[in-house]
């Protein structure tokens, strides 16, 4: 809107590609960046694995705030000893309220005698239809190995915890689940969204990116972590003046040494009477099931993969199922005990323990785990099944 | 639909090889005029409606305008309304249509629902002014009423709430109990009331030909469908650059030159563009948003900062928008008009015009600026003038006070500084840099009321500015650090050393560092700023 010297006719606009910058890169140009990018994009994630430090050891098990670094979950599988076995699971696995040497692979182990023999393969929250998109897309390594999987009825256990309501739920692992079919009601993102979660399964570097932000910048994007605050009141932003590459110390950091969160000193670590008393639950038909249909998909691929699976149905804490609900429960396990039985899968269906050894409807305190352990190892099906080549 | 988003790559997936293969056939255009259709109507189909009735209306209109006798000559309105002569069979039938059609629009008023009476009547007030222009045979009521209807639509769809509530808070204050309606009551079937992206956009592109086809500067476009592809064309639909017929039109004459050029210079556009809205505006967003949603828990440097980041922000923001635009344009083989050029660069508020927002600049100066006589009835004239110019200006970016002071400030800027920019002192004497701080300066104390969410917020974060503590602004380095190397750059583009940015080394290394960036700080979407306008 500069005051034009006297122009009554606009001047004709001319008919080429003015630019005002030098970003104007010519085939050539574009090719060679290309083949950098390429470069850049393949050969991060490979030399990354060799330059970070990632310590395991004994009991190791992703830890809670990596939950959803699934490319370092992947190289966790990957590194495992190829004669190990690998528990899959969700929080039950993982063992939400127990340190790592309170853990089902932990007295396993133990128990068994053979340290290192069970690979603590659980994630937190995994429901079984991000199970299936965290096997199909970043467990390529569960390929001809011994598998014990966890079957967990808890994701069974209402519509809502089997996604199948309409209105919009936010749930964990949303990247993994199926983002366009089969069709989850509860799941409204978007067609951007949806279109970047298969983006980033397939394109490693997008996973490498995601490890980066997981493991060194609290789960944001660089540029958010700059501009993190402190929670505190008013705010302060200790990260403003902070050079973000410096943050990046080259070693996968591990669970913290004291876990106020977990553990027998932890408050969380009380049996579930004292939270509150038996519950109703509405429980959802197999046939209508979208978590166990997801199950079912995840065996059949392990099996398709040469796995050798056994599955280990909860055990789910029948103490807190009230009256009204056991008979549906009673019937759903049954449903779930024919299907491995026709598809001969090997299986075992533990009891239930003792109540004062749950945490809640299906997370056993520490001495529950040991429990578990012992109810594992001497059940003669598990046995065979070890002993089988 | 964003082009910062996996929908578009999908989207341009398929548009891209159909119109490459449709390119000996007459379908390319309907192709590009559907695929336009389909990107707009991704974000809410009910607008399509709006989009092809303004097309509609103005393509029909240049054509009726077609048939009136050329020139602004006097009509003998008293003889023409008492005998009714029609010299063309064209204009006798848009009388007659639009007769019988004013006599259905009032029937269905009376006899139809409620809630579409007041559209109704909207309707038959223009399908009558149709009448009246047919039967006077002139051009101008065509113009005028191209002008009513694509004007009414702004008006109605973007102001009418402000107006009705600054109305009534007026007649309140004269304690007077009448009280206009909320404008959503008029929306007929039940629709809701609301902003319709772009409006601002392609009803000003739209409005452009009629009037460039009234004062003989843009020829009549026959063809409906190439005309209905010029106001919806997909890449700049939503927010410009706003296009000129004569400019675009021809380009959609006959199919474009397929060249790898097309494709490197639209990706590289595309590219830059990408960069600015992910890996900086997004970014600036997040400490401006900090700030001036709550400003009086921030001292003077933050205040200052913020300001700073905004003016970066809006810049990357849309300025991101058009080059995307402009490089979908190109890799499809067309040509946008460039919109901003370094505008942080400017020496004087008048260069700074000349560089933002190029295309609404130039629209505001063919269409308001030039047609109240410019700078050639006197300086007071010309003064009145700019104010006017970017007064409407202020008030095209949106329905609120804060708008109408941003572009009366910069009108009271362009006015107090025009004879000094023009003085040989100013252009010889005072260093460029000095220049360049002063207009930024200003620039950024306008923006405050841009950026502001209300008046008081504005006058809050000025007065803060120069009354509040010094403290730690906690802007990130990082952020900063960015700013100064895109504002070093366009500083060594405008330089002497501009040749060491031509080189193979500077431009694939940028690139190359742009896409590694936007896959490591990408922190997602963000809708566009200018989209609200």
């Amino acid at each position: 809107m500069s005051a034009p010297p006297d122009p009554t006719v606009a001047k004709p606009i001319v008919a080429h590609t003015p630019m005002v910058n030098e970003m104007r890169l010519n085939a050539r140009q574009c090719l060679a960046a290309l083949g950098l990018v390429l470069l850049v994009i393949l050969l991060t994630p490979s030399v990354w694995k060799a330059v970070e430090r990632f310590d395991t050891g004994p009991d190791y098990r992703i830890p809670y705030d990596l939950s959803k670094d699934y490319w370092l979950y992947q190289r966790w599988i990957d590194r495992a000893d190829s004669r190990s076995i690998i528990l899959l699971g969700d929080s039950v696995v993982w063992g939400e309220y127990v340190l790592p040497d309170g853990t089902w692979a932990h007295f396993l182990n133990d128990q068994g005698g053979r340290p290192d023999r069970f690979v603590n393969g659980g994630v937190n929250g995994l429901f079984p239809l991000a199970l299936e998109g965290l096997v199909d897309h970043y467990g390529k390594a569960l390929r001809h190995r011994k598998i014990l999987l966890h079957c967990n009825l808890l994701w069974l256990s209402s519509p809502k915890a089997d996604l199948q309501t309409d209105k919009e739920e936010r749930f964990n692992h949303a990247l993994l689940v199926p983002q366009f079919f089969p069709r989850i009601p509860c799941y409204k993102a978007g067609a951007n969204e949806r279109l970047s979660a298969v983006i980033d399964r397939q394109v490693t570097f997008c996973g490498w990116v995601n490890h980066l932000q997981a493991a060194y910048f609290g789960q944001k994007s660089i540029l958010a972590w700059t501009l993190a605050d402190d929670g505190g009141d008013p705010p302060r932003y200790p990260n403003s003046y902070k050079n973000p590459l410096a943050h990046i110390t080259f070693r996968v950091p591990s669970a913290p040494a004291l876990d106020p969160l977990r553990g027998p000193a932890s408050p969380r670590h009380k049996p579930w009477t004292q939270n509150g008393g038996p519950t109703s639950f509405e429980w959802v038909s197999l046939d209508s099931s979208l978590q166990w249909a997801a199950f079912r998909r995840v065996v059949a691929t392990l099996r398709s993969r040469g796995d050798d699976v056994f599955v280990i149905l909860g055990p789910f804490n029948e103490h807190m199922i009230a009256s009204d609900s056991r008979g549906p429960y009673l019937k759903l396990r049954d449903g779930v005990l024919a299907w491995l039985d026709e598809s001969k899968i090997p299986h075992s269906a533990p009891e239930s323990l003792p109540s004062a050894l749950y945490a809640d409807a299906s997370h056993p305190l520490t001495d529950g785990y040991a429990l578990l352990a012992r109810m594992t190892l001497t059940n003669q099906s598990f046995q065979a099944w070890l002993k089988a080549n | 639909m964003l082009f910062h988003t996996w929908p578009f790559l999908v989207f341009m997936l398929v548009v891209l090889p159909v119109f490459f293969a449709l390119r000996r056939t007459q379908w390319w255009i309907p192709w590009l005029m559907a695929a336009s259709y389909f990107f707009y109507g991704w974000w809410n189909p009910y607008y399509l409606a709006l989009v092809f009735y303004s097309t509609v209306l103005d393509f029909f209109l240049v054509a009726l305008m077609d048939h009136c006798p050329p020139g602004p000559g006097k009509v003998d309105i008293a003889s023409r309304l008492w005998r009714w002569r029609f010299d063309d069979w064209v204009l006798k039938t848009a009388f007659l249509l639009s007769l019988g059609l004013a006599a259905a629009i009032v029937a269905a008023a009376l006899c139809g629902p409620p809630t579409l009476r007041p559209a109704l009547a909207a309707m038959s007030a223009l399908v009558f002014l149709m009448t009246l222009g047919s039967l006077l045979s002139n051009r101008r009521i065509w113009l005028l009423i191209s002008l009513v209807n694509n004007l009414a639509l702004l008006l109605f769809f973007k102001y009418a709430r402000f107006v009705v509530q600054n109305a009534n808070a007026l007649l309140a204050s004269f304690h007077w109990h009448a009280r206009l309606p909320d404008p959503s009551t008029l929306m007929p079937l039940g629709f809701t009331y609301v902003l319709p992206v772009g409006i601002s956009f392609f009803t000003f592109q739209s409005l452009s030909y009629t009037i460039d086809f009234y004062f003989g500067r843009v020829q009549r476009e026959r063809h409906f469908l190439r005309f209905a592809t010029f106001v919806c064309f997909f890449p700049q639909l939503m927010a410009g650059p706003i296009e000129r017929a004569r400019h675009l039109l021809p380009q959609f004459r006959q199919f474009p030159a397929i060249r790898v050029q097309n494709f490197t210079e639209g990706v590289s556009l595309f590219l830059v563009g990408l960069f600015k809205k992910l890996a900086l505006a997004n970014y600036l967003a997040f400490y401006v948003d900090r700030v001036y949603e709550n400003p009086k828990n921030f001292d003077a440097p933050a205040l200052l900062l913020a300001t700073f980041a905004f003016a970066w922000q809006i810049f990357f923001d849309f300025s991101g928008y058009t080059d995307m635009a402009r490089g979908v344009a190109r890799i499809l083989g067309f040509n946008l008009i460039l919109n901003f050029n370094n505008p942080y660069l400017a020496t004087g508020l008048g260069d700074f015009w000349s560089r933002w927002h190029i295309s609404l600049s130039t629209w505001f100066r063919d269409y308001v600026y030039i047609p109240l006589g410019g700078n050639r009835r006197g300086a007071l004239a010309t003064y009145r003038n700019l104010f006017i110019t970017f007064l409407l200006s202020g008030i095209w970016h949106g329905a609120n006070w804060t708008f109408v002071i941003w572009g009366g400030l910069h009108a009271l800027g362009v006015m107090a500084t025009r004879e000094l920019e023009r003085s040989a002192f100013y252009r010889d004497q005072v260093p460029r840099l000095a220049k360049q701080f002063g207009v930024f300066a200003f620039v950024c104390f306008a923006w405050i009321f841009f950026r502001a969410e209300s008046l008081s917020d504005a006058r809050l974060v000025v007065s803060r500015i120069f009354t509040a503590a010094w403290s730690d602004p906690q802007i990130p380095a990082l952020m900063l650090a960015l700013v100064a190397a895109v504002w070093l750059y366009q500083f060594v583009y405008e330089s002497r050393f501009r040749e060491l940015l031509q080189t193979s080394v500077v431009r694939v290394g940028a690139a190359t560092l742009m896409v590694i960036y936007l896959f490591l700080c990408s922190s997602g979407g963000g809708a566009f700023i200018y989209f609200q306008f």
